[in-house]
């Protein structure tokens, strides 16, 4: 019979992970179940972190947002600061899973189930987001790329729990662009996706980007030299095409039941092209100063 | 629910709408019992191979198993299947597929369940198996069935008609091509199970989630040597099958383990990996096409090699074939006809019935021949299927006479008005950035009934209970499809009764009567025929009753209304409860039997048939699909869809519509995502999460029109719908792919990773 823990606070939850530091830590558990159901899970304990007030929160902090770890998916994209600022975070979780999936499932459990198919992450690694980290003893916070480690492995110490995620409002961008390609249009793995922040000039000249993408490698991949290709240029088809050319040689996806690693390649280099025809960009501006960007 | 007298023609809701959505109507699934037993199955886990030992003893041991059974217990044949009797309950010698059962185990609970399947053993020496129809027919292949006379070979037909493929060489234009069709699951919603227990008197009780009670009847009796009055089988509302329950799943499972079970009932339930691993499929095909016209378009002639892959068990295999076959050609005339068939054992999972038995697989060959004959002459592909399509009198590709309503021209035309039609130039070209759009049809039809040798019978039962209620005792299953709520508005129709009024008893073999099973179309057809004539036999039979308790010495002036009988000149009434309580039991029963007509020419071919060939009945579609297809993915979306159906007279515009719906929602799954993949017989899509079917956000808006014939023989002018939409999808949206962007996809589904790799093939070829 397995035990399951829902502490109402802070020092409740570090309380019971003191007794047994090996309890299984969870939140919208839609992860879980699945492994649950499969006999893939061996732990005793379970700690479920949905009564803790403090998680869920999405709120401004020091000019920066900051997402509780069990705020929903459904919470995340219904917040105005989500809306206003993170557009790309929007579009991503309008692809995850489906209703139920999003009402249940939190950012914090997207980012420690760290699966290469993880819809927000791209856009996370786009955003430059930190990953909030705490235990009984103390907080600490690590860039996306450094706490996840490789497919389903995080940087997480025993007793440590995610509490949030950070990120810059990213004023200096105004075109969010995120892509999934998934089987079907819902309740669907990706295949591949990406993730995309540029700052684009009314004639087309890209001034700043970031790139990110997911379902092509061991984590979200990202790739300086092609960011550093495309800043400068004018947003076209030619740049875009010789700029996937290089994410097709970058990216290191695999074959599996959904798709081979070939088609993975393919389109993730394609995915940039959509990028084309969007100088005038899609995402309101109406919070940001005339300097910022435009 | 609305009190009304149902009548026929009108959208009338499910009487058991209500029930469903609160979640009160029963399933097979919802039956427990007290002092329940759990009951599942230990499988093969082996493509191809045979047992050495099987030791059962660990699991025997462990607290909680109440008995473990093998091949050795079972009493009968151990031997299933519907025509062909050639698959084990439980395997004694020989394994041919991975889901074969071993071992049956009986316990407390579910999770004790689980561990004793665990601690079976069984040591099976691997041979060598085939898996593919290539691999199976080679001279020196492994052979599942050692007894079988034609080796790997279920069943080899063919179906001429004219002069054949002789006729070929004659034709202007000769058009050649090969296609494939993938594996495809059911994927209902209530998976496969059951309870069943002994009574006292050592009769067993079976309640499962089955479409075709009577003959399970038939089935367990053979297979394990129980007398068929030792048992009864209830049906109750099923919650999906399609063709998937129609034979056994856990039936013989359940009585077993029933008679083991000191009386205490069992309950076997499949999950959905079960439910993958050991579940019916639709039949993967390889089908090899040659079609001859005229320069004019006219056809003339066609030779197919049809290849279905039937798994490890004949199951419904040869039938499934031969409705391809007859199918092969469309519905059109074409003079010269050679079809030949080969039906093929692999060590896969069992293929069978399936919404479309048969036909989908043909419907996608068929329907791009005429595109690549229209493309090849420069005629619009709808022009060219209005000018071959069937008419009434014509002969159609196996030579029989089309005596009966053949409405294919009628939805032909009726596509031609639609605006998604006439306007398709203006919304391809609207395209935006990386899209391309295009527009195709599919021209298909599905016989309906069993086909000659093989009754197809229904026997209605309806009854004016003591309570001056009328309860209608429908024998064959209603699986979501809606024939019970068309067997009330017939009884209401008929009888002038209201809704509230009129009960239904679901298939129940104690107490409905045999008529078939729930599947080819025939359902509302056949049981509602009968049920007309018992219905008025009854209506009948109430007025004379009356009329002794009206002191009318004629009926004339006797009136059946809702809840009395009138006699309309004296204006006196008199309820139908006392009427009702006034009879005698036997006297409130009214029967009747129906029979389905076959047809009448004298054929000198499709000889190889057992039974199931030919058919006399069917119904037809005309499809339209718009897609847009993504360059950069490959993703083909289905933005706009019509059907024009037509199925003879409608007897509920609503049912009739949910049909036509389910079936193109399921048919853009068949055409779009859902393939079963398998490597060395064994699974790799054995869930939902691998094996995708189509989601609300995948299925556009579809215009369904309905196109109404008459059909002399049907209740009202009606024929079967269930299964005609299932065929359309696939040919039609592949259609419309060619015209999106050029590119013709022979093997199906037509998933973006096919289509990119097809888009840039074309490009490497010097297309756009």
């Amino acid at each position: 019979m397995r035990q399951v823990r829902l502490p109402q606070t802070l020092a409740d939850l570090w309380s019971l992970l003191n007794k047994d530091p090996t309890a299984l830590i969870f939140s919208g558990g839609t992860d879980l179940f699945v492994k649950m159901r499969a006999d893939k899970v061996a732990a005793s304990t379970m700690i479920g972190l949905e009564r803790l007030a403090a998680l869920r929160d999405i709120r401004e902090d020091n000019g920066d947002i900051r997402i509780g770890a069990c705020a929903t998916h459904e919470n995340i994209l219904r917040h105005p600061l989500i809306a206003a600022h993170l557009p790309v975070l929007v579009q991503a979780l309008r692809t995850l899973g489906s209703p139920p999936i999003r009402t249940m499932g939190t950012i914090g459990g997207n980012i420690c189930t760290a699966s290469p198919a993880g819809d927000t992450l791209p856009p996370l690694y786009v955003l430059r987001a930190e990953v909030e980290i705490a235990s009984s003893k103390g907080s600490r916070s690590v860039p996306i790329p450094d706490f996840i480690a490789g497919p389903g492995q995080i940087r997480l110490a025993a007793g440590e729990i995610v509490t949030g995620v950070r990120v810059k409002k990213p004023a200096e961008f105004n075109l969010h662009h995120f892509e999934k390609v998934g089987q079907r249009k819902s309740m669907s793995c990706a295949v591949a996706g990406m993730a995309a922040l540029l700052r684009v000039t009314p004639s087309g000249a890209i001034e700043a980007c970031r790139l990110a993408w997911g379902s092509v490698g061991p984590t979200v991949m990202t790739d300086a030299g092609i960011e550093n290709f495309l800043t400068g240029k004018i947003l076209s088809p030619d740049t875009l095409s010789a700029a996937a050319r290089q994410v097709t040689r970058m990216v290191m996806p695999i074959d599996d039941v959904r798709a081979t690693a070939d088609y993975r390649r393919t389109v993730s280099g394609n995915l940039l092209l959509r990028l084309s025809g969007m100088e005038n960009p899609t995402i309101e501006l109406k919070r940001q100063s005339p300097s910022e960007g435009m | 629910m609305d009190i009304q007298i149902p009548e026929i023609g009108k959208s009338f809701a499910r009487p058991d709408a209500a029930a469903k959505v609160t979640g009160a109507e029963k399933y097979a699934v919802d039956y427990y019992g007290d002092h329940l037993l759990w009951a599942g199955v230990r499988r093969a886990e082996v493509a191809h191979g045979r047992i050495r030992n099987l030791d059962t003893s660990a699991a025997a041991r462990l607290p909680g198993v109440m008995a473990v059974l093998t091949g050795r217990d079972v009493p009968g044949a151990n031997r299933q299947g519907i025509v062909h009797k050639d698959q084990p309950v439980l395997a004694t010698d020989k394994v041919r597929y991975s889901g074969d059962a071993v071992a049956l185990v009986l316990a407390e609970n579910r999770e004790t369940l689980k561990q004793a399947i665990d601690l079976i053993e069984v040591d099976i020496e691997t041979l060598p198996g085939v898996f593919t129809v290539d691999e199976a027919l080679k001279p020196d292949a492994p052979v599942l069935h050692e007894e079988h006379p034609g080796g790997n070979v279920l069943l080899k037909a063919e179906i001429k008609a004219g002069k054949g493929e002789s006729a070929l060489k004659d034709c202007h234009i000769l058009i050649e091509e090969t296609f494939d069709v993938p594996m495809q699951a059911h994927a209902f919603l209530e998976t496969e199970n059951g309870i069943a227990w002994q009574e006292a008197d050592g009769r067993v009780v079976l309640i499962a989630s089955t479409q075709a009670p009577f003959r399970d009847k038939w089935e367990i009796s053979h297979a394990l040597g129980l007398g068929m009055d030792r048992m009864r089988v209830i049906s109750p509302y099923l919650g999906g099958a399609f063709g998937g329950k129609d034979g056994a799943t856990v039936q013989c499972f359940l009585v077993l383990a029933a008679l083991h079970a000191g009386g205490r009932p069992v309950k076997m339930w499949w999950n959905r990996e079960e439910n993958f691993a050991a579940g019916y499929k639709r039949h993967a095909a390889h089908m090899r096409y040659r079609l001859g016209a005229n320069s004019d378009g006219t056809l003339q002639a066609l030779h197919c090699r049809l290849y279905y892959n039937t798994g490890a068990y004949a199951h419904l295999g040869g039938e499934v074939m031969a409705l391809g076959m007859e199918h092969a050609g469309g519905p059109y005339r074409i003079p010269h006809t050679l079809i030949e068939g080969w039906c093929v054992y692999t060590n896969n999972p069992i293929a069978g019935a399936m919404r479309g038995f048969g036909v989908a697989q043909v419907s996608f060959a068929i329907e791009q021949m005429m595109d690549l004959l229209a493309a090849k002459l420069n005629i619009n592909p709808l022009a060219l299927r209005k000018k071959n399509a069937l008419r009434r009198g014509d002969q159609n590709t196996s030579g029989v006479t089309m005596t009966q309503s053949t409405g294919i021209g009628d939805c032909l035309a009726a596509l031609a008005e639609n605006p998604l039609w006439l306007k398709r130039n203006d919304w391809k070209q609207a395209a935006g950035p990386f899209k391309k759009r295009g527009v195709g049809v599919s021209a298909v039809f599905n016989a309906m009934g069993y086909g000659r040798g093989l009754p197809d019978s229904a026997i209605a039962k309806i009854e004016l209970t003591e309570g001056g209620r009328i309860r209608v005792y429908n024998g064959v299953t209603d699986m979501g499809q809606g024939n019970a709520t068309a067997f009330v508005q017939i009884a209401g129709q008929i009888l002038c009764q209201e809704n509230t009024r009129i009960e239904l008893v679901q298939p129940d073999t104690d107490r409905t009567l045999p008529s078939g099973s729930s599947s080819a179309g025939r359902t509302t057809y056949t049981y509602g025929n009968a049920l007309i004539k018992a219905s008025e036999s009854l209506r009948r039979k109430i007025i004379g009753r009356a009329a002794l308790m009206l002191l009318a010495d004629t009926l004339d002036h006797l009136e059946l209304l809702p809840g009395r009988v009138r006699d309309l000149q004296s204006g006196r009434e008199i309820p139908l409860e006392m009427i009702g309580s006034m009879m005698a039991a036997e006297d409130r029963i009214c029967i009747s039997q129906f029979l389905m007509p076959v047809v009448r020419d004298k054929l000198d071919t499709g000889k190889g048939f057992i039974i199931g060939f030919p058919h006399l009945i069917f119904s037809y579609a005309a499809h339209l699909a718009c897609i847009e297809v993504d360059e950069l993915t490959g993703a083909v979306e289905v933005k706009n869809y019509a059907a024009a159906t037509e199925a003879g007279r409608v007897l509920n515009p609503q049912t009739f519509t949910q049909q036509v719906q389910g079936a193109i929602a399921q048919g853009i799954g068949y055409a779009l995502y859902e393939e079963i993949k398998m490597e060395q017989g064994r699974l790799l899509t054995p869930d939902f999460t691998t094996y995708h079917i189509p989601g609300a956000m995948d299925v556009p808006e579809i215009s369904s029109q309905i196109v109404e014939t008459w059909e002399p023989s049907g209740p009202y002018g009606m024929k079967g719908v269930g299964e005609v939409g299932s065929n359309g999808p696939l040919p039609a949206i592949a259609n419309a792919l060619a015209d999106a962007c050029g590119i013709r996809l022979t093997c199906s589904p037509l998933k973006q990773e096919r289509v990119l790799e097809a888009l840039s093939q074309s490009r490497r070829e010097g297309g756009s």
